[in-house]
């Protein structure tokens, strides 16, 4: 089932009197439980799409609907509302609150939505940081963990509230290989127990190892689209 | 029906999903205060000093004008005055005609009065103190010695002496006054004056007593003599300038003063009755004008605590850019962004009023107990206040609760801005933080 379609998306920017095209003309499908990595050189498109994708930004022109909705030219509120509960988000660099414990960390995704009973929330936080291995942390700050662990946290947020879509921007830049591939376990972990569709955007060969399917991007157009099976050994 | 209560569950469960976003919001801003304490802290003592300033001065100010005030009426005017309507346009310049005559049925209606407790008659008058070298200008009070003891606590300041007696060529003056005139207890002083006539008349009369009171009008300016001998010098056998009654408390003072002048327009037009405000008008004026100057210096001080959150502000959210952005990312709405960054603001106008309070406090208590000598306070005659000695801090509970309230809105409107300019960055340009 088709989660997300692209038609011919474009992105123009401003940049003093020249008109940069990020994107030109993207046409794109994204089936429901892929793990689709995007991939290309710096400047190719990548985060500008990831970005149109996430209701962060809107095309210049073109159509994008999600779980069949247009989002191309919905306001800033309707953005938000789509973001706040169909979409999760893991970066590069975290974006943890260093104020709030792992655990509140997590609960701040699920304390935007409506109808979540205290102990709803309670419950579906632990459970999310016990998949993520993170339960017997739930307590500290983001300043007590290591960069794999951060991560691991963010993937907690992006995943707690069961979205239909997690878009993850370079989610191994800032790790090693050996941390990199124990998150890109959990998130492939997670991508088949939820079925949730993950789509990363990255520079790494080891998210590329990793993802079902592999689009590539060479001056805002896709290049390349490739499906392959997955191993998990 | 059941349409209508399914209806009312969904918005009872929007509106409780509303209230727990809220709190984990304001959970979130009061833990960023702790983010960087010395900044906070820097802030928040700016506001705490604004505050701690403006109770003490207000204490302060409250202390001047009770004095000021229970000066005028214990010394000066009592808490009501009988006079002659002409009489009372003139007053400053003490005239000796339209003056009131002390008639048995006046004392009747004055004593019928609502809180009456004493009355004194009073003949104020122009003179010229002599010592036989030089002479002072002076006012003259010729006053009924046991009466003006009832209205007046003058007795109370008695420094060297005694007080009047009826009769005698006796008289009682500021320790100031003698000073500077060279008198001392049991010397004989004349006074210089016109009577009632335009003729020139002379008292002399032996000083009994020396008055060194908290104000500093009667220190350096009163005589006071005996009434029926003022009467006598003056020609002036009966009248009066004004019955002085003491009501011995002040709370309801005008509207029994009101009540008096009717009853007085009844039997004679002419007299009327004035309450202590009136003649106290310049101290009043002059403790409004202090409530102006207050006021400016609370806008300053604040003002300065308002560049010092938006300063914060906008530091908080410049640091936090990314936050921004994740936070856009999870679908907060900019107006729930916004809430954050206030209720920081408010949190650290909060920790400046609990502080600020807390110093005002122990000033207002060293003030309170310990007084403040006022000459330690400079030339207190440059304040133009009748009042001398020490000078005591009062609570005032309302002036606690209105500068913390006026700390927190100052706070909030201060953040609104930054707040807005925050929540309004775009959450692509917040997450990479590219700019």
């Amino acid at each position: 089932m088709v989660l997300l379609e692209l038609k011919g998306v474009r992105k123009v920017y401003q940049q003093g009197k020249v008109e940069v095209a990020a994107l030109r003309g993207i046409d794109l499908n994204i089936e429901e439980g892929e793990f689709t990595s995007i991939a290309g050189p710096s400047g190719s498109g990548k985060t500008t799409l990831l970005n149109m994708i996430g209701c962060l930004d809107t095309p210049t022109e073109g159509q994008i609907h999600f779980a069949g909705k247009e989002t191309a030219r919905s306001s800033k509120e309707e953005l938000a509302m789509i973001r706040r509960h169909n979409l999760g988000f893991i970066f590069q660099d975290f974006n943890l609150v260093p104020v709030l414990s792992v655990y509140e960390n997590v609960e701040f995704a699920l304390k935007l939505l409506n109808g979540k009973k205290k102990r709803e929330i309670k419950e579906q936080v632990m459970n999310i940081l016990k998949a993520v291995g993170l339960g017997e942390l739930a307590n500290r700050r983001p300043n007590e963990l290591s960069g794999g662990q951060k991560q691991r946290v963010s993937i907690a947020r992006a995943l707690v509230k069961e979205p239909k879509l997690v878009l993850a921007d370079e989610p191994t830049a800032n790790l090693d290989s050996e941390t990199s591939h124990d998150v890109l376990e959990v998130m492939l972990d997670m991508n088949q127990k939820l079925n949730t569709t993950f789509i990363f955007s990255t520079h790494d060969p080891l998210v590329m190892e990793y993802a079902n399917r592999l689009i590539k991007l060479k001056d805002g157009q896709t290049i390349s689209d490739e499906r392959k099976r997955f191993d998990s050994n | 029906m059941g349409k209508l209560s399914v209806m009312r569950e969904k918005d009872l469960i929007v509106i409780k999903a509303e209230e727990g976003r809220r709190m984990f919001l304001i959970r979130l801003a009061l833990k960023n205060l702790t983010r960087h304490k010395r900044r906070v802290l820097i802030t928040a003592s700016i506001i705490a000093f604004g505050i701690a300033v403006f109770l003490i001065y207000d204490s302060v100010q409250i202390g001047i004008n009770k004095l000021s005030f229970n000066n005028i009426r214990n010394l000066e005017t009592g808490d009501l005055q009988v006079v002659n309507k002409d009489y009372w346009k003139e007053r400053e310049e003490l005239p000796l005609k339209n003056l009131v005559s002390q008639r048995k049925e006046l004392m009747i209606t004055i004593k019928k009065i609502p809180n009456f407790k004493a009355m004194a008659p009073q003949l104020k008058f122009s003179a010229n103190l002599n010592n036989g070298l030089d002479q002072l200008p002076i006012i003259a009070y010729g006053v009924e010695p046991r009466l003006h003891q009832e209205v007046f606590t003058t007795e109370k300041y008695l420094v060297e002496g005694s007080m009047l007696s009826s009769g005698k060529y006796e008289a009682v003056l500021g320790k100031r006054l003698a000073k500077l005139m060279e008198f001392k207890v049991g010397d004989y002083l004349t006074l210089l004056f016109k009577t009632g006539e335009g003729t020139f008349n002379t008292i002399d009369a032996r000083i009994t007593g020396l008055l060194h009171t908290n104000n500093p009008e009667v220190n350096k300016n009163f005589v006071y003599i005996p009434l029926d001998i003022a009467q006598q010098a003056l020609n002036l056998k009966g009248k009066v300038s004004q019955i002085v009654v003491n009501l011995g408390q002040n709370e309801k003072t005008e509207e029994i003063t009101k009540r008096l002048t009717q009853k007085l327009s009844q039997k004679d037009k002419d007299l009327t009755a004035h309450s202590w405000r009136e003649f106290a008008g310049e101290v009043i004026a002059l403790s409004k004008a202090e409530n102006v100057e207050k006021s400016v210096m609370m806008s300053v001080i604040l003002l300065i605590a308002a560049v010092g959150i938006v300063n914060t502000i906008i530091l908080s959210s410049l640091e936090r850019t990314k936050e921004i952005g994740m936070m856009k990312a999870l679908g907060l709405r900019e107006r729930e962004i916004i809430l954050v960054f206030v209720i920081e603001a408010v949190g650290i106008g909060l920790i400046g009023g609990l502080i600020g309070s807390m110093l005002g406090s122990f000033g207002i208590l060293y003030l309170n107990i310990y007084g403040v000598k006022l000459a330690s306070l400079g030339g207190i005659s440059d304040w133009g206040l009748p009042i001398m000695g020490r000078l005591y801090g009062y609570w005032n509970p309302s002036a606690f609760i209105f500068v913390i309230a006026f700390g927190l809105i100052v706070s909030l409107l201060a953040s609104i801005l930054p707040a807005y300019w925050a929540a309004r960055k775009d959450p692509v340009e917040a997450i990479y933080d590219r700019y």
